[in-house]
């Protein structure tokens, strides 16, 4: 149509990709409850359920990377700033030189069959395909019994995502907001637990119940900008909360790539290997891979099994390009402001300057928030009466006040955690966040941070890496779960008077696996 | 499937049911339906707004539809009045006003409306601008800008095609290649498009099994385009197959009337010495070039210049259009038109001063070179027009009588 090159001349402007299969929800992993035989990790990677629950989509490739290790051993000089860059560096050079992770690779077909590798792992690479929607147990070369399960289940994660975007003010889920804005999607207003007096693009509105449950308003002119002096009261003194602690993900399904394997098959040294770090990752099919796997040659048609065995596994993933990692709960959506170009996984080391500052940003906001609630706040935020929107622009302003959240241990509410009773030190956030891995430890129940159970409410246990862990409340010290103590709530200034997140998921989990419960409705299902 | 066998199979470019191309129109077509009109009456919502603005533009670039595009204006203009904030709106009317070629129109909006101008799309419609103002160098390093920040394949591709007009043929496959790689299966029109300039590269330095290549990969990757048939019925007339090639441009220009269709097969025609077809094929591509003009565009100007100059031979009409479309932006394509234009209205001394201006940008195009040749022999300087025709003969060895314009 014009006399000129202009790719733009068959597009508009706007992305015609929906919703895609490469948006991965959660990696969860914890030592099998089920021994027999020797130490098993089951591992579930989850993601978006497109087209739709039970059935994946062909142009998408997932892997779930798996790195055994030893259990970490600390610096002794490693709470200052050069140990916390120390710290950084060997993390780097044990994911680029020392670990060499393995990994379970999924494609699925155009008649959703799954093709399901195992590469690099002492017990053997080998291939498969499986049926989708239906468990199977797979034999290594070695003769492990690996137990699969590809398809669509509920969606295991139960939290209040809104509360979470309405803590820190992110727009595009209560507002259309333009994609020629995108400084408009966290909103210059103080990040908080408590609501903001004056806050009124975020703080809830009863005439409008389900903003940011679905419903969008359009963004209003600016500015923006919230300098607020007060949390908000009701007439009764009370704070009101940013959380509902409804149940967001209550009766939606995702997909799913599920695994149980043998930690004998992971590594050749079970008994010294004690933590299985693992992270996801989904590809999408390139455009030019694609036109090559469009049939138009009768080979292709008559011979499909020559043309898989003519792939070599490297260059199929060539034919990919990397989407979206996930390794820990938050590590993106808090800590990474969800940019394409953070989504590392293992590799997140990089970020380590960028994650020292934003942290800072997200105490300065929710540390008053949790002084308020006359809780005791890591995060020195100069007895800050209410929340304040600032970012530190250098790692060394922000570090001393960080330090606490970065290095104190996270406390366990008892020792169920820890079965054994080993000597198994207690895991602090810069530990859990760098690198971008759900890090399994074996001689645990693989609760939060050793790993995630399903059952684990961590989206809670996530805010309390803000509280000071050697404080008491009624004589016991704070850990991880005490945000998620009803008593705490029903005894605080606040409505509504409930932890942050649902206490459980909204249909019960199985005893067995896949572990996930049945999908909602069963859709797609043969 | 052979390119004959293409030509002399059902029409193409009336896509079958089952095509990509059929499906994408539908899709469309549905989303069109579900938003309704009452998408740009208030009350309504910036994403529904954007949604309906975006499938009208959407479909008429599709269908290559120049009315129907020329109607999606008052539809964003609709949407600016309603949602508060309408940057991609803004950005969209950039876009659509440097379709129709009203430059000043794009230019002014991204100078005004900072959202439509700092994000990666506004900077690539700055840098096709500083093309279109013959800003090459410019427009290069502005692609390069915004290629390091994201790559988008939109920028790789222009840069691409920068180079391509300068000379580098292999650095522009590179960046094609390049561009392609950014794409994934859910882009695969995108990539057709991608494979379809390859394709044409590789035409324009005589490797016509190569263009066939691309042009095949293009029609794998979204099926049932008539864009697609459009470069393989220009392909079959280079590899001097005049009747497949005038077949296929029947089938595609039955579906989809543009006058440069017309124009082209009318030329087939001509060359094929039926000139009673020729003829009608004119007049049709005649009427569908001046409408626009009528209704006060500038799209067409370009094609006028051309039409007169290689299908009518008027010289004085082409010169006419030449220089209105001079008016609007100089760079080398149009200074090369006028110069066209100008010897055609034997005007020869006049029309090698501006051949010199067009050369002088750089560019280093078969097809131009072979025009300054003769414009350079109508002058009287020989031996510069021998320089540019060996030049010609060197990029293209096999440069025919047969030209698209693109």
């Amino acid at each position: 149509m014009a006399d000129h090159n202009d790719p733009n001349a068959i597009n508009s402007i706007f992305s015609d990709i929906d919703v895609s299969a490469a948006d991965l929800y959660d990696i969860f992993g914890f030592p099998s409850d089920d021994r027999d035989g020797g130490d098993k990790v089951l591992i579930a990677l989850t993601f978006a359920a497109i087209p739709q629950a039970g059935t994946l989509d062909s142009d998408l490739l997932y892997r779930i990377r798996i790195a055994p290790d030893r259990r970490i051993t600390r610096d002794a000089d490693d709470k200052s700033l050069a140990g916390l860059f120390r710290y950084f560096d060997g993390v780097k050079k044990k994911y680029l030189s020392v670990l060499k992770p393995a990994e379970v690779r999924v494609t699925v077909d155009a008649s959703n069959r799954a093709t399901v590798k195992f590469m690099g792992f002492p017990g053997g690479s080998f291939t498969q395909v499986i049926d989708t929607n239906r468990s199977v147990v797979l034999k290594s070369p070695a003769g492990h019994a690996i137990k699969v399960y590809v398809g669509g289940r509920d969606d295991a994660f139960f939290n209040d995502l809104p509360g979470f975007f309405r803590s820190i003010n992110y727009a595009p889920q209560f507002y259309h907001v333009p994609h020629t804005m995108p400084e408009a999607r966290e909103l210059p207003i103080p990040k908080t637990f408590l609501e903001l007096e004056g806050n009124d693009l975020f703080n809830y509105n009863p005439k409008i119940p389900d903003h940011g449950r679905g419903v969008k308003l359009d963004l209003p002119p600016g500015p923006w900008n919230l300098t607020p002096k007060a949390f908000k009261k009701d007439a009764g003194g009370n704070f009101r909360f940013v959380y509902s602690g409804r149940d967001a993900q209550a009766g939606k399904n995702v997909n799913a790539v599920i695994v149980e394997i043998p930690l004998a098959y992971i590594t050749a040294t079970p008994n010294d290997h004690r933590i299985v770090n693992c992270w996801g990752e989904s590809w999408v099919r390139k455009a030019a891979n694609k036109v090559e796997t469009i049939p138009d040659e009768p080979f292709w048609v008559e011979r499909p099994l020559d043309l898989v065995d003519a792939v070599e596994l490297d260059d199929e993933l060539k034919a990919y390009k990397l989407v979206d990692t996930d390794g820990q709960a938050f590590a993106d959506a808090a800590l990474s402001e969800r940019e394409d170009s953070r989504q590392m996984g293992a590799n997140n080391f990089w970020l380590a300057p960028h994650f020292v500052k934003r942290l800072a940003h997200l105490g300065w906001g929710f540390g008053p928030s949790v002084t308020a609630l006359g809780l005791k706040c890591a995060f020195d935020h100069d007895n800050s009466p209410v929340s304040l929107h600032r970012y530190e622009h250098s790692v060394l302003t922000a570090f001393p006040r960080v330090k606490k959240v970065l290095f104190q241990d996270m406390r366990m509410p008892d020792d169920s955690w820890n079965p054994k009773r080993l000597d198994i030190p207690l895991r602090r956030a810069i530990e859990i966040f760098i690198p971008n891995v759900n890090s399994i430890d074996m001689d645990t129940t693989g609760t939060w941070p050793f790993g995630r159970r399903l059952e684990d409410q961590v989206a809670t246990r996530f805010l309390s890496v803000f509280l000071d862990m050697d404080a008491e409340l009624k004589g016991r010290k704070y850990d991880i779960e005490l945000l998620n103590n009803q008593a705490l709530w029903d005894a605080a200034p606040i409505v509504p008077k409930t932890p942050p997140n649902p206490l459980k998921n909204d249909v019960p989990f199985l005893e067995e696996f896949p572990y996930l419960a049945e999908p909602h409705g069963k859709p797609g299902y043969p | 499937m052979s390119l004959a066998a293409a030509a002399g199979s059902a029409p193409a470019a009336v896509a079958a049911p089952e095509s990509d191309f059929a499906r994408e129109l539908a899709r469309i077509a549905g989303k069109i339906a579900a938003l309704g009109e009452g998408a740009l009456v208030r009350p309504t919502d910036t994403e529904r707004v954007t949604a309906h603005v975006d499938a009208h533009y959407r479909r008429a670039l599709l269908t290559s539809d120049l009315a129907a595009l020329e109607e999606v204006e008052p539809r964003i203009d609709s949407g600016i009045a309603i949602v508060p904030h309408p940057g991609d709106l803004w950005l969209l009317k950039a876009r659509l006003a440097f379709h129709l070629h009203r430059f000043a129109d794009a230019a002014r909006i991204l100078a005004t409306v900072a959202p439509a101008r700092a994000c990666a799309e506004g900077q690539t419609l700055l840098a096709d601008l500083d093309v279109q103002h013959g800003r090459l160098s410019a427009a290069a390093e502005r692609y390069a800008a915004v290629i390091a920040q994201a790559r988008p394949w939109a920028a790789l591709a222009g840069l691409a095609w920068l180079h391509l007009k300068l000379g580098d043929a292999a650095q522009a496959d590179r960046l094609y290649a390049e561009a392609g790689d950014e794409l994934t299966a859910k882009e695969m029109r995108a990539f057709a498009w991608v494979e379809l300039q390859r394709g044409v590269l590789d035409l324009a330095h005589g490797r016509h099994a190569e263009a066939e290549t691309h042009y095949a990969r293009a029609a794998r990757a979204y099926s049932g385009w008539w864009l697609v048939d459009e470069h393989r019925a220009e392909l079959l007339a280079a590899q001097g197959d005049l009747a497949g090639a005038a077949a296929l441009y029947e089938t595609v220009v039955a579906a989809v009337p543009r006058p440069e269709l017309h124009q082209a097969l009318g030329q087939l025609y001509a060359l094929m010495e039926r000139p009673g077809r020729a003829r009608s094929q004119f007049v049709q591509a005649r009427a569908g070039y001046l409408a626009p003009v009528r209704r006060g565009g500038v799209h067409s100007l370009h094609h006028l210049a051309d039409f007169y100059a290689e299908a009518m031979i008027d010289g004085a009409k082409a010169l006419e259009w030449a220089r209105r479309d001079l008016a609007l932006r100089e760079t080398f394509s149009t200074q090369a038109a006028l110069a066209w234009a100008l010897l055609r209205d034997g005007q020869a001394a006049e029309a090698a001063a501006w051949m010199d201006r067009a050369l002088a940008s750089g560019v280093k195009d078969a097809h131009l070179c072979a025009q300054a040749a003769a414009v350079f022999e109508a002058a009287g300087d020989g031996a510069k027009a021998a320089t540019m025709r060996d030049l010609a003969r060197s990029i293209n060895p096999r440069l025919g009588p047969f030209h698209v314009h693109r």
